[in-house]
């Protein structure tokens, strides 16, 4: 059973990772479980869980995760095992490997995708922005 | 055998009032124990200490508030002792956050003695168990005396907290996060406490949470009435930021008051981190019902 999984039926506070708007970090953002970005991150992202990008969010960021959504600014590589979606509000500048790709209508994606059923992830630095 | 370390002074002395009644009942559950007395501050350590090292103790109980469990717990250094809680302070957030909230209630969890491992946390040198706060919750700990309850007293520490908390200046702060990433933003209240408390099953790491002002009318008044009203929990409801370390170094601008379970401890540049160090805690909540309930589809 995933562990987010857990957490929400147990109804406590789950472990999901959660940089609000107004917040800045630098370095690499590692966790077990789901991460949610609204402010500024310059570095990378790596999650067995999944990532969402808010619309308030501004990376410059390799990204690695099990799914990843994107309604703010991305400049970086995605590497996504199951499906990356791109918003209406989404801009994506990098290269994306994914087993699937969603962009929105007014959707921005400037970059090279590549599908892959289980796209490898790296265990090494991570995806380079 | 247990040891009772006995602070006659918390709750405005009401051990005077409730040590036959509570004597009686853990005479009946069978588990009576040695009976201790503190004289004064850092008495319950030094009492501890002694009752550990000579070896004839399984079971340490704080009888007390939270300042009487955190000299206990500074002093347990036995991975095979446990340490119990007879909540009779005037704030009693750690026995709270173990499901204990009445001392009749804490004999039957002695009795029952189910046990949960929990590991201390370091804030510079002084070890904790449950939470630490910086920002206003500091500030209101440190100006408005939250000990009283009732309709009244809850009215007047909502007026004073309200004109505190309106012109409470957000904190600037930077922090290094388990040297991987840094952190920079402003705040008006972190949390820093161990998951465990809040799920059993989890592992024990350090969760902060960050909340900016909650703005200036109503927003802000739910949040100071929520505050006061149960000082108990972290305030990890509707945290703006919030992540998982091991260790965390904490720079605010400008410098301020970090409070360790409702007491001020210190001041900021300070390195919080999870130690190696456990503590096995008698426990009111019960484990099986949270493997029950992740069980559930």
């Amino acid at each position: 059973m995933p562990r987010r999984f857990q957490d929400d039926t147990l109804g406590v506070i789950g472990t999901e990772t959660i940089i609000g708007s107004g917040v800045t970090v630098k370095g690499t953002l590692t966790a077990d479980s789901d991460i949610t970005v609204d402010g500024t991150l310059e570095g990378d992202i790596k999650t067995a869980g999944d990532v969402t990008i808010g619309i308030n969010a501004r990376i410059k960021a390799g990204i690695q995760a099990a799914n990843v959504n994107v309604a703010g600014d991305v400049t970086g590589n995605i590497i996504a095992s199951g499906t990356a979606r791109i918003a209406e509000s989404g801009h994506v500048k990098g290269d994306i490997t994914a087993g699937g790709l969603a962009i929105a209508a007014g959707g921005v994606f400037i970059g090279q995708s590549r599908m892959e059923a289980e796209p490898r992830l790296s265990d090494g630095s991570g995806p380079s922005n | 055998m247990y040891y009772y370390v006995v602070n006659p002074a918390a709750g405005r002395g009401q051990i005077r009032n409730l040590q036959t009644k509570i004597r009686s009942r853990l005479d009946e559950l069978g588990i009576r124990g040695e009976w201790a007395k503190t004289t004064g501050p850092g008495e319950a350590t030094r009492m501890t200490k002694a009752a550990v090292a000579s070896g004839n103790y399984s079971t340490i109980v704080a009888v007390g508030g939270d300042d009487t469990v955190n000299e206990v717990i500074n002093a347990v250094d036995q991975p095979n002792v446990a340490v119990g809680v007879i909540p009779l302070g005037n704030t009693n957030r750690l026995a709270t956050q173990l499901g204990i909230v009445t001392w009749p209630q804490a004999c039957e969890a002695l009795a029952a003695r189910r046990l949960t491992s929990y590991s201390l946390i370091a804030a510079g040198q002084k070890y904790f168990l449950s939470t630490l706060t910086i920002g206003f919750e500091t500030d209101l700990d440190k100006n408005v005396d939250t000990s009283e309850t009732g309709w009244r007293a809850r009215t007047r520490q909502f007026g004073q907290s309200f004109g505190q908390a309106r012109h409470y200046p957000n904190l600037g702060c930077h922090i290094d996060v388990d040297g991987r990433y840094q952190l920079e933003c402003s705040f008006f209240t972190l949390t820093i406490a161990n998951q465990k408390f809040l799920n059993p099953l989890a592992d024990n790491r350090l969760i902060v949470s960050i909340s900016n002002h909650p703005g200036r009318n109503l927003g802000l008044g739910r949040f100071v009435w929520q505050t006061l009203r149960d000082r108990s929990n972290s305030r990890l409801d509707a945290p703006t930021t919030r992540f998982l370390a091991t260790r965390v170094v904490i720079e605010t601008e400008p410098a301020t008051g970090i409070t360790v379970d409702g007491k001020v401890a210190g001041r900021t540049p300070i390195a919080i981190r999870l130690t190696d160090r456990r503590i096995r805690l008698i426990t009111e909540k019960i484990i099986a019902d949270f493997k029950d309930a992740v069980s559930q589809p």
